[in-house]
């Protein structure tokens, strides 16, 4: 599903912010990117929704080359990935309502069924009926989980969250946590991207550890340990990405349901 | 639309100054459409009334007529010709006096104007004002044309009247044409400023829009919409100003061009003019809305 070859950002100061990178991500994973601030997370989401685009290397996505396609078809692409912002990036001055209604315009949502759409969607993200209150008027958390709940109104096959709960404190953190993998549950590909080390002590599945723009690990599970289950190396760090993603996917369809 | 409104709801006083300058602008455009069409009206008034009028001497006869006019009607430039005799200048003078005593004679000591005083002509109508001079160089040949004491041929033709109101409503209307355009450009440019600086006011939630996968068309939509309402507003409020303008020169105008133009002017024209300045006033916004989405479009990702 999501491809990254060989890939290097560097910005024209210099800066190297991702240098040759190597992943892939199969559908319906959960994907958890740990590593400092200025690790390289942000510039890999920013990649993901071809904001940026790479220096060296390739990314696809469902097939398609993000360094090929055409500047029309960008929109598109976008609308394949969800994507949650650290800053939230939502619009201050229109409700809750509205910022998702924007989401399911862009998408090409039926009008008439917008609002059914938002209310089911609160509903989902835990703050049903805030829909008429402006982001002001929310506490952060409730602000991260309308901004989730944008990102998933037209039901993206990828959701990429950045930092989500940078700004919020553990328990809300948590929550967030667990609405995530919700969305993962219901069959979304979600990329996690933080440097919150207690939500990476939550994730049994797969974590990327990112340092100064390489990939220092990429391993499935939890650290031994934890919740009792042995982490698994990946066949590869960098390179073999496609075996590595399919061991994956395999372990995952044996995995039991995880209960949240 | 209620995006475009909420835009110009919080900036009311942008919003003004559109609205203004496209009233403005569209308030000259109906003024000279009207001049420009009274203009027209009256030339035309001119041209298709009996042009060159050349008296005859009272000794003339019917094949003389008959010769002149068969000439006349043969010269390339004319329309028609045809003789007025005397009994028939009669009746147009009657016509255009109509019972006034004194005008008729009636009530004067040197009689009733009768027949016998009036002179026969013969009326010729051009098909083009160029052909005047042949005519008249035709007809100051012809025996049967009166001439005065001094040798001069008896020949009426308003001539220099038409090319004085030619030259004065094309300079109106030359004057017209580069005041709309200065103005409209001045337009073009205030709208497009405004809208520009509504989309660089809002360049986070549109940089957001972008990230969330919207097209540029979807963006832009709302200050399409909004400068198309400076459009509607500006070109009703230039509609309602000319006609304003207009009745209050009614009282001025009837008596003047009473003959020519008839006051009121009809419904229809107003009507016709409101659709044009709408039509107009849409057309000028959107261009404005766009050249300023383009240069957002250059700009962003």
């Amino acid at each position: 599903m999501i491809d990254f070859s060989h890939i290097t950002k560097s910005y024209p100061n210099g800066d190297v912010v991702l240098n040759d990178v190597n992943f892939s991500v199969s559908p319906g994973e959960f994907v958890v990117i740990t590593g400092k601030s200025g690790a390289g997370k942000t510039t890999l989401g920013r990649l993901l929704i071809r904001d940026l685009l790479p220096t060296k290397g390739k990314i696809v996505i469902d097939g398609e080359d993000l360094n090929l396609i055409k500047s029309k078809n960008i929109p598109m692409i976008r609308r394949k990935v969800g994507f949650v912002f650290q800053d939230y990036k939502i619009i201050p001055d229109k409700t809750i309502g509205e910022n998702i209604t924007i989401a399911l315009e862009i998408g090409g949502y039926n009008r008439k069924k917008i609002q059914e759409k938002i209310t089911e969607l609160l509903k989902m993200v835990g703050i049903p009926g805030k829909e008429h209150l402006f982001p002001g008027q929310l506490s952060g958390g409730e602000v991260q989980r309308a901004a989730i709940a944008r990102a998933i109104a037209c039901e993206p096959a990828i959701l990429f969250a950045d930092e989500p709960t940078g700004n919020l404190d553990k328990d809300t953190s948590i929550e967030i946590f667990n609405l995530l993998k919700k969305i993962n549950d219901d069959g979304t590909t979600v990329i996690l991207a933080t440097h919150d080390v207690t939500l990476i002590s939550l994730n049994p599945d797969r974590n990327i550890h990112l340092e100064k723009g390489k990939i220092i690990s990429d391993v499935d599970g939890l650290p031994a340990g934890k919740e009792g289950k042995p982490p698994v190396k990946s066949e590869q760090k960098i390179g073999h990405t496609k075996t590595a993603s399919s061991s994956r996917a395999k372990l995952r369809d044996h995995t039991p349901h995880k209960e949240i | 639309m209620n995006t475009a409104l909420k835009n110009i709801r919080r900036a009311p006083f942008q919003a003004l100054s559109a609205v203004f300058i496209i009233s403005l602008t569209l308030f000259v455009v109906g003024i000279f459409s009207l001049v420009t069409l009274a203009s027209h009206i009256i030339l035309l008034n001119f041209e298709t009334k009996p042009q060159i009028i050349a008296y005859l001497k009272d000794d003339h006869t019917t094949d003389q007529v008959a010769g002149l006019i068969s000439n006349m009607t043969s010269t390339q430039g004319v329309k028609n010709a045809i003789y007025i005799s005397k009994t028939d200048a009669l009746e147009i003078y009657k016509k255009s006096v109509g019972n006034d005593p004194v005008l008729l004679g009636t009530v004067t000591d040197w009689g009733i104007v009768t027949a016998d005083i009036l002179p026969a002509s013969v009326e010729i109508t051009a098909s083009d004002p160029s052909a005047f001079n042949t005519i008249v160089s035709i007809l100051g040949k012809s025996d049967i044309v009166s001439a005065t004491p001094q040798g001069k041929k008896e020949i009426d033709f308003p001539q220099d009247v038409i090319s004085e109101l030619t030259k004065w409503t094309n300079a109106i209307r030359g004057a017209g044409l580069i005041l709309i355009i200065a103005l409209t450009v001045v337009c073009i440019l205030t709208v497009m400023i405004i809208i520009s600086m509504k989309i660089s006011g809002r360049r986070t939630e549109i940089s957001t829009l972008k990230l969330l996968g919207a097209q540029n068309f979807y963006i832009i939509k709302p200050y399409i919409t909004e400068s198309l309402i400076y459009g509607l507003l500006g070109a009703f409020f230039g509609w309602t100003l000319s006609y304003i303008a207009l009745l209050y020169s009614t009282p001025f105008l009837a008596p003047r061009l009473g003959g020519v133009i008839s006051f009121p002017i009809p419904y229809w024209i107003n009507l016709f003019l409101l659709v044009g300045l709408l039509a107009f006033g849409l057309i000028l916004s959107l261009i404005s809305s766009l050249f300023a989405a383009a240069r957002f479009v250059k700009r962003s990702r």
